[in-house]
């Protein structure tokens, strides 16, 4: 009972960061899309003014990061009903680049609504799965990025092993990077002490691991045991320390941050698998005795890597 | 040297100090909460044998 009663504060506590991440206020501008490639179409909560959306000097549209080149608007109008518009750039837009569209002193039905800006972008959770299946399989942190290599060797020889060592990694990766994320952007950030970022990233994982071996020792025993040495192990790797540094250099948002993480636990998992049913394949197979064990085991993963770089420059949506 | 390097290490400081204690206080809640009890006898007859391996 007390056990069950620890699980539902545990989903409910990730529910609650998951909602404070995704929130965000009302607004009068609804909707913001790309259209085409030369149109952004912008949906009102309710009638607009012909005469006020008529003019085009009350739009501005500039690209995210660079907000002081404007682009060129080349016509604006509006739907019959009044609450849908237009805006047609006379260059073609980046899709890939978020844009931001500021609508001033808005009119409705004869009432001002001030100034609002809106940003448009692809579609979010195309966004977010091209961040999960870019982690996953296009940059695989092992295969394309060549990190964690020293625990990608050292627990591939049995897949049993292999997938303990994976899950283990996926649980503290998604952990580790949801707190050093929320400590970069409310602490570290804000108080200018992002110089401080790697130490403090590398005790939240030591942290985060030493937390599971407790619990876990207590929780679940069995499959505590059945982790053995690999939750230590999750320390020494490489891509826990990486994915929190990517985050904070991409400043990526809540959501993108999780998708990042489970992609690189994922994708760790992944690779351990591929490399362990391969090396269990070898112990049977007739290797020179100059290249058995090791040797044989960085030129698979040498071949893996070239497997995967096809999926490089490959992008989903 | 210029004031605001000193606020920058002072806050640092300061930071690693509370994470520090927070969590080690986070840590040390969670070992009493989900202490084990180990056989002690296991330790005692690990301290005779002989510990080549």
């Amino acid at each position: 009972m007390k056990k069950e009663g620890m699980a539902f504060r545990a989903v409910f506590l990730v529910i609650a960061l998951l909602l404070l991440g995704g929130c965000n206020q009302p607004q009068f501008i609804k909707e913001a899309a790309f259209q085409g490639t030369e149109q952004i179409l912008l949906t009102f909560a309710g009638p607009v003014d012909e005469a006020w959306a008529e003019d085009r000097s009350h739009f501005t549209v500039n690209e995210e990061p660079d907000p002081d080149i404007l682009l060129t608007i080349r016509t604006v109008s509006l739907s019959p009903d009044q609450t849908r518009l237009t805006i047609e750039l006379s260059e073609p837009i980046n899709p890939e680049q978020p844009h931001q569209v500021i609508a001033k002193d808005i009119q409705s039905e004869g009432r001002g609504l001030g100034t609002q800006s809106v940003t448009v972008s692809k579609s979010y959770f195309g966004h977010l799965f091209g961040i999960l299946i870019g982690a996953l399989l296009i940059q695989n942190f092992v295969f394309s990025k060549y990190l964690g290599l020293c625990v990608f060797f050292g627990t591939s020889q049995k897949k049993s092993t292999a997938v303990g060592m994976g899950i283990t990694f996926t649980f503290v990766i998604v952990f580790a990077s949801l707190m050093s994320w929320f400590l970069y952007q409310f602490v570290l950030k804000p108080y200018r002490l992002d110089y401080l970022q790697i130490i403090v990233f590398i005790g939240l994982v030591s942290l985060t691991v030493q937390a599971v071996d407790t619990i876990l020792r207590k929780v679940n025993p069995a499959l505590f045991k059945a982790f053995g040495v690999y939750l230590v192990l999750v320390i020494a790797n490489c891509i826990v320390i990486a994915v929190p540094l990517i985050l904070a250099d991409n400043e990526y948002n809540m959501l993108e941050s999780l998708m990042l993480a489970l992609g690189a636990g994922v994708g760790f998992l992944l690779a351990l698998f591929l490399m362990s049913s391969v090396r269990e394949r070898l112990d049977f197979a007739n290797v020179p005795v100059s290249y058995r064990g090791l040797p044989i085991a960085f030129i698979v993963a040498g071949l893996f890597a070239l497997s995967f770089m096809g999926f490089s420059g490959m992008s989903i949506f | 040297m210029d004031p605001l390097y000193i606020k920058l290490a002072i806050g640092g400081l300061v930071l690693l100090a509370s994470i520090g204690l927070f969590f080690g206080i986070g840590l040390a809640l969670a070992a009493h909460k989900f202490a084990v009890e180990v056989n002690p006898k296991v330790e005692a007859v690990k301290e005779v044998l002989a510990g080549a391996q």
